[in-house]
């Protein structure tokens, strides 16, 4: 190990662990460990969620269905999808195919931009149904205010999953085009699993929101 | 093996969408508090397809499985001791 | 002596501090960065101690005296204690102790500090601009509704912070299972490694919940839906149960790396090993499990369920054995040790001493019966204070003594570091004994005026406070001499055991020479009298 090193020498990460399997390990562990706090920081949300459900049952339930069904089922089916996608394309890197990882990438964020623009004209239907909390909520009657709190939760829960979602696929890009210009290879695919365990991740939050919000008794 | 293992992360996506089916047919059932417990458990089963397949949680190595569940057991953690008390409280409406 | 390369050599432009990768040099950062707003916390806490000097409001009006007491809190527990011990000595000892050259991601940890600073700066605009005078507590509806003050900016300094905390835990957990050196096995590691390791096991399950708390409250303040109004059908104990999750857990972080110090310190200058080292191990992580499930016992007179209530009180008097394990062993390893009473020792007792009676005064707290008497008095302001200050500041400014020879490669003046441990040691029992019984005898916290048959014990506790500031001022001034005139160090100045004083002191870039040390030995290897035939 080279032992004339000024403090600021870059790539320092590479130089103080002894391997690069190692480092590839110790990137895993560290991303995970990040979804962790993940799990708790929307876990929050949906702990109060699940209070106020239990004040407010009638009020969640007509609240719910207000929610579009159809337009919520497509996109939880494009979510999944662009799971596959995802997860095929870290199969593809790791048998050094780059080429078509990179390509299942694209459809990863083509995937996700679509899911994104079913939920913007969700929320501009929800707008003009008058369901956003606030002074243009529309419903009435004694279970506005559990219905106006399902909605309250319903865009914060959603728009906290969809500003990840965004930041997923700006990333799944950024990694594709990198992968193009052949900055990845097999021995290097760690940068891109650990991306995918983030992209799963968002994935399975939305999992739980969707039955929570859309399904609610819709009988 | 290139193959074989791509066959299987298409095979979880069949069921994915399979659990989606059933999960959105059977909120038409009237099956009470059942939708919800029901809705509840086919979400895990899915959350846990992914997990295990797409990442890998199945093959990985020593401390992941732990740090994965170690985050979800905390949560239910937040869950059930915040509910324990939402549950038991008495109900004292205002007097107005 | 050659002029090896110290991880300070080299050091010309401002870049080299502030782009530096060096979990060394980040440490020092940090300790910077923490000082100074240690001290605008207490300054803060000055005003409130000046004005109750008389049972008179005074000085202070009550909104002024609420943004004080406001002020102190959130810095004190977010921008000091928070991140002290670990960011720090944590930052600083980690590599060295399990013979690596860095942390596990330096980038990083260099990223955190700055958003650390970037939190610190959306508070100190909130100071500024006006003040916030919700209590570091936060709590609905008053913040999200009621409020005037700058809600805003603090909760949003606080939720910057919480990342800073959040990325610091991960690159300790990833560095402690990923880059111990050879022959260091789980159960060879220092317990301040231990202790660390359980602290960002914390720090990263707990933070995230305080972040989605505080986004809530924000947009509560924002919206008026009414999620926390129970006007409008929310719940203001959702606010708190959300907000108690971390911040109970957040006392431990607090506490937890005060106690790897102590273990450090306490084995050194008795020349002992630690006295049960797997129980202690255990007992940390036990206490960090535990302190997860114990926060209702905030909430007692909130209006929480009775049911709920009982089970909080139990699992809180659980929580009270394993630190109970800790204190016994650490006074163990005393016994028939060849004790010195230097500076860092003199802080270890005395946090081994006054955090047994504020935890002492957390089981009387956690009895529901008496704390629906002593909740929001001064018994609680007490008891806090005698475990975060008496406890963790004190193991904090210990180790910062203990490890100053190696930080910096110079020792501190003997005389003066003993003579302001025990200053602090007095100033502070003046201080806050009398809040004791303050409390009991009812006085309320948070109000800038009281009944004057409280007077004699404020005003001895204003006095001690005095005490505590120039105990507080006086290692500033000693610890900055030191640096230019204090004696050089060599490589391990007190005899102890641990891979960090194995190198050089101060320690150059890459912490080890060619070869990392390799560990063939558990921890403390200190070796016993054979006089005394202790084992």
């Amino acid at each position: 190990m080279p032992m004339t090193r000024t403090p600021n020498m870059v790539g320092a990460e590479s130089q103080v662990r002894h391997s690069l399997p190692g480092q590839a390990h110790a990137a895993t562990l560290g991303m995970w460990i990040f979804l962790v706090t993940e799990t708790l920081f929307v876990g929050a949300l949906f702990a109060a969620y699940l209070l106020v459900r239990t004040v407010h049952p009638q009020g969640f339930i007509l609240g719910s269905r207000e929610t579009d069904i159809v337009l919520g089922s497509i996109n939880t089916a494009v979510l999944l999808t662009s799971s596959l996608a995802m997860a095929l394309a870290v199969d593809r890197l790791r048998a050094d195919m780059a080429g078509a990882a990179a390509r299942w990438m694209v459809a990863t964020a083509l995937l996700g931009l679509v899911f994104l623009g079913i939920k913007g004209v969700e929320y501009l239907l929800d707008w003009q149904h008058g369901l956003v909390p606030g002074p243009h909520f529309r419903p009435g009657g004694d279970q506005a205010p559990g219905m106006e709190l399902f909605f309250f939760l319903y865009f914060l829960m959603t728009g906290v999953h969809a500003l990840h979602l965004f930041i997923g696929i700006a990333l799944v890009a950024i990694f594709a085009v990198m992968l193009r210009h052949g900055r990845f290879g097999a021995g290097l695919s760690a940068p891109v699993e650990n991306l995918g365990l983030y992209w799963h991740f968002v994935d399975v939050v939305w999992i739980f929101l969707f039955p929570l919000l859309y399904l609610v008794h819709r009988t | 093996m290139n193959g074989s293992s791509a066959r299987r992360l298409v095979g979880v996506w069949v069921l994915l969408m399979l659990l989606l089916a059933l999960t959105v047919g059977t909120a038409f059932l009237p099956l009470g508090v059942g939708n919800t417990l029901l809705n509840l458990l086919i979400a895990a089963v899915k959350a846990s397809l992914v997990v295990a397949f797409y990442m890998h949680l199945r093959t990985a190595g020593t401390p992941l499985p732990l740090v994965a569940s170690t985050g979800l057991l905390w949560l239910l953690l937040l869950v059930v001791l915040t509910l324990a008390d939402a549950l038991t409280r008495p109900s004292l409406s205002a007097p107005w | 002596m050659t002029a090896a390369p110290s991880y300070l050599s080299g050091i010309r432009r401002l870049r080299d501090w502030l782009l530096t990768r060096d979990h060394k040099r980040i440490a020092l950062l940090y300790l910077v960065s923490i000082t100074v707003f240690f001290f605008i916390g207490a300054l803060a806490i000055a005003l409130v101690r000046l004005e109750l000097f008389t049972p008179q409001d005074d000085l202070l009006t009550a909104e002024t005296y609420n943004k004080a007491f406001s002020v102190h809190g959130i810095i004190m527990v977010w921008f000091f204690l928070i991140p002290s011990i670990p960011a720090t000595l944590g930052n600083f000892l980690i590599p060295l102790m399990i013979g690596a050259r860095d942390l596990a991601f330096p980038r990083l940890n260099l990223l955190s500090w700055y958003i650390y600073t970037l939190g610190g700066a959306f508070t100190l605009y909130a100071v500024l601009a006006g003040g916030v005078d919700t209590g570091w507590t936060f709590y609905t509806p008053y913040s999200s509704f009621f409020s005037n003050t700058h809600v805003f900016a603090a909760a949003a300094g606080v939720f910057v912070v919480g990342f800073s905390s959040i990325l610091t835990g991960l690159n300790i957990v990833v560095t402690v299972h990923t880059m111990r050196t050879r022959g260091m096995h789980w159960f060879r590691l220092p317990l301040f490694v231990w202790a660390l390791y359980a602290t960002s096991a914390i720090l990263l399950l707990a933070t995230p919940v305080l972040a989605m708390t505080l986004v809530l409250m924000a947009a509560e303040r924002l919206f008026a839906v009414g999620i926390f109004d129970p006007v409008l059908g929310g719940d203001p104990l959702l606010f708190q149960h959300l907000f108690w999750f971390y911040s109970h857990p957040a006392v431990y972080i607090m506490i937890l790396p005060a106690m790897g110090v102590a273990s450090e310190v306490i084995t050194c200058f008795s020349r002992n090993p630690i006295f049960g080292y797997r129980m202690m191990a255990y007992a940390i992580l036990a206490i960090a499990l535990i302190s997860f499930m114990v926060w209702g016992h905030h909430m007692f007179v909130s209006g929480q369920s009775m049911y709920a209530g009982m089970v909080f009180s139990l699992l809180s008097f659980l929580v009270a054995i394993p630190s109970a394990v800790k204190v016994f062993n650490w006074t163990a390893t005393l016994y028939r040790g060849e004790i010195h009473f230097d500076a860092p020792m003199i802080y270890a007792l005395g946090f081994v001493g006054l955090f047994l009676i504020g935890g002492l005064t957390g089981l009387f707290l956690a009895a529901l019966a008496l704390d629906v008497h002593l909740t929001d008095t001064y018994f609680v302001v007490s008891h806090f204070h005698y475990i975060m200050v008496g406890g963790s500041v004190m193991a904090y400014i210990g180790g910062i003594h203990f490890w100053w020879p190696k930080m910096t490669g110079r020792h501190y003046p003997e005389f003066w570091a003993r003579f302001a441990a025990i200053l602090m040691f007095f100033g502070f029992n003046l201080t806050f004994f009398p809040q004791y019984i303050l409390g009991y005898l009812g006085m309320p916290r948070r109000v800038h005026e009281y009944a004057p048959e409280f007077s004699v014990l404020n005003v001895l506790s204003s006095a001690g406070a005095s005490l505590l500031a120039v105990a507080y001022v006086l290692p500033l001034f000693y610890l900055a001499w030191s640096l230019r005139k204090g004696r050089h160090a060599s490589a391990n100045p007190w005899r102890a055991t641990g891979l960090e004083w194995r190198t050089s002191s101060p320690p150059p870039p890459l912490n080890f020479g060619e070869q990392l040390p390799e560990v063939s030995e558990g921890p403390y290897a200190y070796d016993p009298d054979p006089k005394h035939g202790r084992r």
